[in-house]
């Protein structure tokens, strides 16, 4: 017993299997219950079958029946020669039997106490057609929803555009393509803003990004502004040391103790404010051509500074940050900054920048020498793409014109040195900035002799041709009234450190930049335009001119120049005009008469004869006299010395 | 196309041309496999899924299929749009003609306001030089 093994019996499969789990399991069908076993019998038999079997039976009873001695079936015979109703009766029995049977089934039917009559499923039901048809229908409409919303989304889109009159995007691409560099990089168009194909040598790139603005942005902005511009539906990135604004900021000024403070303050106050609106809704032209701008002046400012550095000036240029300063003139100083505002270091440039000396840091800012410097490294760029021809057509270099007349007219090594000798940027606007300076001294300077010197008129004309380091200036000095007698004019050309005068009598002198020395020479110049002045009115007078002399040897020593003197005679001769003129005193008018017209013999000079050699001569109070001006004096006087009476 | 182009730009513009055709193969094939499921030629007989299981999946294909004739069509405007992008870039001729329609424009401008200044200068040179002449012969100095 302990060793029994456990033998599974299992009963054998009466039930069909319906169906086979996954694990194993089998499913049977459920036995048919009696009522459905009988039913499906009493749907098994076959009436007529048994009908036909029946006659069939009948049939052979009668066949039987006829041929009565056959010996071959001898028990239908038996049966036959038994019971001749023997078939009637099977027939009637038949009958009944199935008259029972029928009694049977229809009371089992009507009375449904002990069974009930189903229908049989029909093995085969074809209600598929219908099934399928509708879900044919329900998936195509599905299907066809999913077109239709498809649809719907691009003519949305595309309605949405037009209607609302919403900036295509490739309209916009094309007008920034025939205006910027663009190329595909990937999935993303990247642009270039620098300079490079105008000639520019800067190694800091200038790309930026274009990308598709988000619609909601679009529709807000046009939500914003409906009158205004349509936004467009561009948007570029720039990279964020070109964003905000730039300029460069060049003062002149007088040399400061403390230098680097003042200055970098000063600078930081000129920074102008942001772009107007904001940087999202700015247009990309304005954006872009701001941000060149913004590499244009970093790439100048980089140039100056390497320039200050490189340079050996007497006064070395100094680079301070994001400042340069260089001496242009003994306590002069030229300062440019580069000023950037890309709108993140604003916070810390505003602290200083609220101060009330702002407005006066940006009025010093020279506009015109901001432009030079502009326009001075557009001309480097220009020289950098534009070679003087000959040159190799795949080169980028070429000789200068000068070096190429160089063989030809044989120049010599001095020549050639010279030649490469390059004037920098940082020179060219340091001359520039002086000639600056020197024609605004030499316009002060003018101005107050002309306002000092009342008596000659001192009329100076600014010639309207001059460049960025020459201009030219024409001084007048003449007398009211008699301006058609005598006239001293003289031209100075203001060059950068130094001035040239072209005087009347052709002599040319150099000046420098102290503007003491103009002034004492135009002073000279009234002086000796009195002295000639006074000489042409004399012989307008017909008065003789006895004696001139411009620098006279007499008297005490001059601070500048020398004292001139003239001697006139009346016509008649008896008298005698003398002038003497001191740059320093003034003028001094002696008259003279000879001879006296009441004669007493005296016990030296004897006979009147002695009276022609001329008398003593008395001063005369010009400032006393009337007349407009010293000419007009003279003249009154000279009228009234020439009247015999 | 008969442009010596550089081989990466040829390849492009063939990859333009084979999504072309792909997309609308696709639309095609895929509106050709609706028809054919509404049809239903699929054999039943063969399938061994419920009559349910089968129209739910057919309905599902169905949709994939439409949704895929979508996709085609969106890429196809992507298409277009990458098309016109690669033309707006790469067009170097109206690209050139743009140029130099700017810098004439440009350049008469720079000669208007050339002249303009000019006579501007002229101007007021004469004038400056009377008025000088007033100012530097007035008692008002």
């Amino acid at each position: 017993m302990a060793n029994s093994v456990n033998i599974s019996i299992e009963a054998p499969i009466e039930n069909q299997i319906q169906e086979i789990t996954y694990d194993g399991q089998e499913i049977y069908q459920a036995p048919l219950s009696m009522s459905e076993n009988l039913a499906r019998l009493a749907q098994k038999i076959d009436f007529s079958k048994s009908d036909d079997e029946f006659c069939n039976i009948k049939k052979e009873g009668e066949s039987n029946t006829d041929p009565k001695p056959d010996d071959d079936s001898k028990d239908a015979n038996y049966q036959s020669s038994l019971w001749p109703w023997e078939s009637v009766r099977n027939k009637l029995r038949n009958a009944l039997t199935e008259v029972c049977v029928l009694a049977d089934v229809l009371n089992i039917a009507k009375e449904k106490r002990y069974m009930v009559l189903d229908p049989v499923q029909p093995e085969q039901v074809d209600n598929r057609p219908m099934v399928q048809v509708y879900g044919r229908k329900k998936a195509l409409g599905a299907a066809a929803a999913v077109l239709l919303a498809g649809v719907e989304r691009l003519r949305a889109s595309e309605n949405m555009r037009i209607n609302r009159n919403m900036p295509d995007f490739h309209i916009d691409l094309l007008r920034l393509r025939q205006n910027w560099r663009l190329k595909k990089v990937s999935n993303t168009i990247v642009g270039d803003l620098s300079y490079r194909t105008a000639g520019s040598k800067f190694s800091q790139t200038g790309v930026f990004e274009v990308t598709k603005a988000p619609e909601e942005q679009m529709m807000q902005a046009m939500s914003m502004n409906a009158a205004g511009p349509a936004p467009s539906a561009l948007r570029v990135t720039v990279p964020p040391e070109l964003q905000g604004v730039a300029f460069i900021s060049v003062l002149c000024q007088k040399e400061q103790e403390e230098v680097v403070t003042a200055t970098l303050s000063s600078s930081a106050l000129s920074c102008p404010g942001t772009l107007p609106g904001d940087g999202a809704d700015l247009h990309w032209q304005q954006k872009l051509e701001a941000a060149q701008n913004v590499l244009f002046c970093k790439e100048l400012f980089a140039r100056l500074a390497a320039e200050a550095v490189q340079l050996d000036a007497s006064i070395p240029h100094m680079v301070v940050g994001n400042q340069i300063m260089a001496t242009v003139l003994p306590g002069i100083q030229l300062l440019i900054g580069l000023c950037h505002n890309n709108g993140q270091n604003n916070a810390n440039a505003n602290p200083e920048g609220s101060r009330p000396e702002g407005a006066a840091g940006k009025s010093d800012h020279d506009h015109v020498l901001e432009h030079s410097l502009h326009q001075l490294l557009r001309a480097v760029h220009h020289s950098n793409t534009h070679h003087p021809f000959p040159h190799p057509a795949t080169g980028p270099l070429g000789p200068s014109k000068r070096r190429c007349l160089a063989g030809p007219m044989a120049a010599d090594r001095y020549e050639l040195l010279d030649m490469s000798k390059e004037q920098s940027l940082l020179e060219q606007i340091i001359q520039q900035a002086q000639h600056f300076f020197m024609r605004r001294r030499s316009e002060y300077v003018l101005d107050t002799i002309a306002k000092e010197v009342k008596d000659p008129l001192i009329v100076s004309h600014w010639n309207a041709l001059n460049s960025p380091t020459q201009s030219c200036v024409k001084i007048n000095i003449m007398a009211y009234g008699y301006d058609a007698v005598c006239r001293t004019s003289l031209v100075v050309h203001v060059g950068e450190k130094t001035l040239k005068c072209i005087c009347r009598d052709g002599k040319v002198r150099h000046l420098s930049y102290e503007l003491q020395e103009l002034r004492d020479l135009i002073y000279c110049q009234i002086y000796q335009h009195q002295m000639t002045a006074v000489q042409a009115v004399g012989r307008c007078m017909g008065w003789q001119l006895l004696a001139s002399s411009s620098h006279l040897g007499s008297g005490p020593v001059e601070p500048l120049g020398n004292a001139s003197s003239c001697l006139l005679a009346s016509p008649t001769g008896d008298r005698m005009i003398a002038i003497r003129c001191e740059p320093s005193v003034g003028i001094q008018v002696f008259i003279a008469q000879s001879p006296r017209k009441d004669f007493f013999a005296s016990e030296l000079v004897q006979d009147k004869k002695w009276e022609n050699l001329g008398g003593a001569f008395k001063e005369i109070k010009l400032d006393k006299m009337e007349g407009k001006n010293f000419l007009n004096k003279m003249e009154l006087l000279m009228a009234c010395l020439s009247s015999p009476t | 196309m008969h442009r010596n182009l550089p081989q990466n730009k040829e390849a492009l513009l063939k990859s333009y041309t084979t999504r072309l055709k792909e997309d609308i193969k696709s639309m095609l094939e895929n509106f050709e496999e609706i028809i054919r499921l509404a049809k239903g030629e699929r054999g039943e007989s063969e399938s061994q899924l419920n009559r349910m299981t089968q129209i739910e999946q057919d309905t599902f294909e169905m949709q994939v299929r439409a949704a895929n004739i979508v996709r085609a069509g969106e890429s196809l405007m992507k298409l277009v749009s990458d098309i016109k992008q690669y033309l707006i870039l790469n067009d170097f001729p109206s690209v050139n003609e743009a140029i130099t329609q700017n810098s004439k424009l440009f350049r008469t401008k720079q000669q208007e306001c050339d002249q303009k200044l000019m006579s501007l200068r002229d101007d007021i040179a004469a004038d400056l030089y009377d008025l000088e002449d007033e100012y530097f012969t007035s008692i008002y100095k």
